[in-house]
């Protein structure tokens, strides 16, 4: 028998011959199972645009457009949108070792925050996954709160509330290890948190200031000074909310508007209604997702995990990964990662518009001799462009650098014309259409 | 949502206008306004037969790749070539400009399966 088997063994005798209740656990979440639901912002929608094409995304049933993607697009590029991001995980971590707590499970600083500041950071899985992608708010000195993906919200909390029982493994090499650490955690969105309760809705472009500064009850100074990534309480219209300048655009000037669940529709009336004046649409997640693209902002499941596995350092994002930190659970795995890196996320452009057929997920990134170097994460048209992430070969990441798509088959009629549906990596194929790396990311 | 009467659909909201042999064919309002603006279509060749059913064409916006599944059995006689760079024709006029193609009939009884206007709009609004 070989002697790799008798390895394998070893961690799970150990773990067999101790007793029931001090077992740890792998982490692994199951989904529950639930119906869609509309979005908070539901009635306001269907009211709006009752033919709006809506999908289901988390869970939730959420408008694809309003107008038209292009167009929503080009009101955030140029003056404003509003984003129902109502269906956005907001946790609450609090109590006198909610830092020490956070610190542990997120890959960046988190105990040198001030009041008032927000960080982006992962979480990740002990063997070095990103569990999810996330902004942490600082609202007191023992009060956080976490913004989760929709996709991951169930999760994480599964995750972190089994982090305080202390029933997951954290150190693959010390199976034994724990936190020790027990601050409160919340879900804000849940109707039972009562007054305390958040739900996010974003407001985002060159224009979004003037519209909160026209509407806000005091503390428009404040407003106009406030940096990246701060926030402050202040009402608008009478209603209390958390502003932040935060957001998924790429937009220099953007926020993110927290508010109870009950006020979130008439925040949303005011905030489109006054917007009008100054040319805001209401966006949907079509261009939600385009803005994000054409940003370079990768999203969890394509750029950060998903199907290629992408890591931080690969998706252009290991500034928030602070190896240097004495622990936070994965960090052994994510190390080694990082300085083992041959591929990694780029933006990249190729002709777009009418009668071209647009880029999709899956499809080959080929370099200019036709070899496959990668493929694309995720793609959008802007006008006569089309700007897509790709996981590519390191080696070609390089500004300017030409590169090749060859389209795979994304529907029958294209598998019937002899289109693959997946392509390997050093593969040998003709470029169906020209385009280039451009630098990681965009501001606007 | 626009469903023109004297024509013929399918369950996968595509069109059919019968004239004697001839069958024009196209994707209806609610296609088009579920696909968004559409970018790009795929034409099928002329000379091809199809069996009702087969995949004929791809009509592409920024959410899809949409199939277009042929409505009757036939062999493609005429394809509008405007759509390669006015795509937009879908959005813009899916019963008349944005036809997608001709197909001469190859069975008789053509509508055997698809639904009138009538049927369709039913059909619509039990989705």
């Amino acid at each position: 028998m070989p002697e790799q088997f008798y390895h394998a063994w070893i961690p799970v005798l150990y773990r067999a011959l101790r007793l029931g209740p001090e077992l740890k656990k792998d982490f692994i979440f199951k989904p529950p199972a639930r119906q869609p639901v509309g979005s908070v912002l539901y009635q306001e929608h269907i009211k709006r645009a009752a033919s709006c094409p809506m999908a289901e995304f988390a869970g939730y049933i959420m408008p694809l457009w309003f107008s038209s993607i292009s167009q929503e697009h080009r009101a955030v590029r140029e003056a404003a949108g509003l984003f129902d991001c109502t269906h956005m995980g907001i946790l609450q971590v609090s109590g006198p070792q909610a830092a020490e707590f956070l610190e542990a499970v997120c890959t960046n600083w988190v105990a040198d925050m001030e009041v008032g500041q927000a960080r982006y950071t992962f979480l990740l899985e002990p063997t070095g996954t990103v569990m999810d992608d996330l902004i942490i708010y600082r609202r007191g000195e023992q009060d956080f709160m976490l913004v989760v993906n929709a996709v991951n919200e169930a999760k994480v909390k599964a995750y972190l509330d089994g982090l305080i029982q202390d029933i997951w493994i954290i150190d693959t090499a010390d199976p034994e290890r724990g936190l020790g650490l027990s601050p409160k955690i919340r879900d804000l969105r849940d109707p039972a948190t009562g007054p305390d309760g958040m739900v996010d809705i974003a407001i985002q472009g060159p224009r979004s200031l003037e519209i909160l500064e026209a509407l806000v009850d005091s503390n428009s100074l404040f407003l106009a000074q406030l940096g990246p990534f701060r926030f402050i309480d202040c009402s608008i219209q009478r209603i209390p909310c958390v502003v932040a300048r935060t957001g998924y655009t790429g937009a220099r000037i953007g926020f993110e508007l927290f508010v109870q669940p009950a006020k979130a529709s008439a925040l949303w009336n005011i905030l489109s209604e006054r917007g009008q004046q100054v040319g805001l649409l209401p966006c949907g997640l079509g261009a939600r997702d385009s803005l994000r693209i054409e940003a370079g902002l990768p999203l969890y499941g394509r750029e950060l995990a998903g199907p290629y596995g992408i890591n931080p350092f690969e998706a252009g994002y290991g500034w928030a990964v602070k190896t240097q930190k004495p622990f936070f659970i994965g960090k052994t795995a994510i190390a080694e990662a990082a300085s083992n890196r041959q591929m990694q996320v780029a933006r990249v452009r190729f002709p777009g518009g009418k009668g071209i057929r647009p880029i999709r997920f899956g499809d080959a990134v080929l370099d200019s001799a036709g070899r496959c170097i990668g493929w694309i994460s995720s793609c959008a048209s802007t006008g006569s462009e089309q700007i897509g992430l790709a996981y590519m070969d390191s080696l070609h990441c390089t500004e300017g650098k030409v590169i090749g798509i060859y389209y795979l088959a994304h529907s029958q009629a294209q598998g019937r014309q002899g289109r693959p549906q997946t392509v390997e990596k050093g593969q040998q194929l003709q470029a169906d259409l020209q385009g280039v790396v451009l630098p990681r990311f965009a501001r606007f | 949502m626009v469903v023109q009467k004297g024509l013929y659909y399918t369950k996968d909201h595509e069109w059919v206008r019968l004239e004697g042999k001839i069958a024009t064919i196209g994707i209806t309002d609610h296609a088009q306004r579920m696909l968004g603006e559409v970018t790009f279509v795929e034409l099928p060749a002329v000379g091809a037969s199809f069996e009702k059913g087969q995949s004929i064409s791809v009509v592409e916006s920024s959410k899809a790749a949409s199939d277009v599944y042929a409505p009757v059995d036939g062999k493609v006689i005429e394809v509008n070539e405007q759509l390669l760079s006015r795509p937009e024709l879908i959005n813009q006029s899916c019963y008349q400009d944005g036809w997608i193609c001709k197909m001469e009939l190859s069975k008789p009884n053509p509508t055997s399966g698809l639904m009138d206007a009538d049927a369709y709009t039913r059909f619509l609004k039990s989705q």
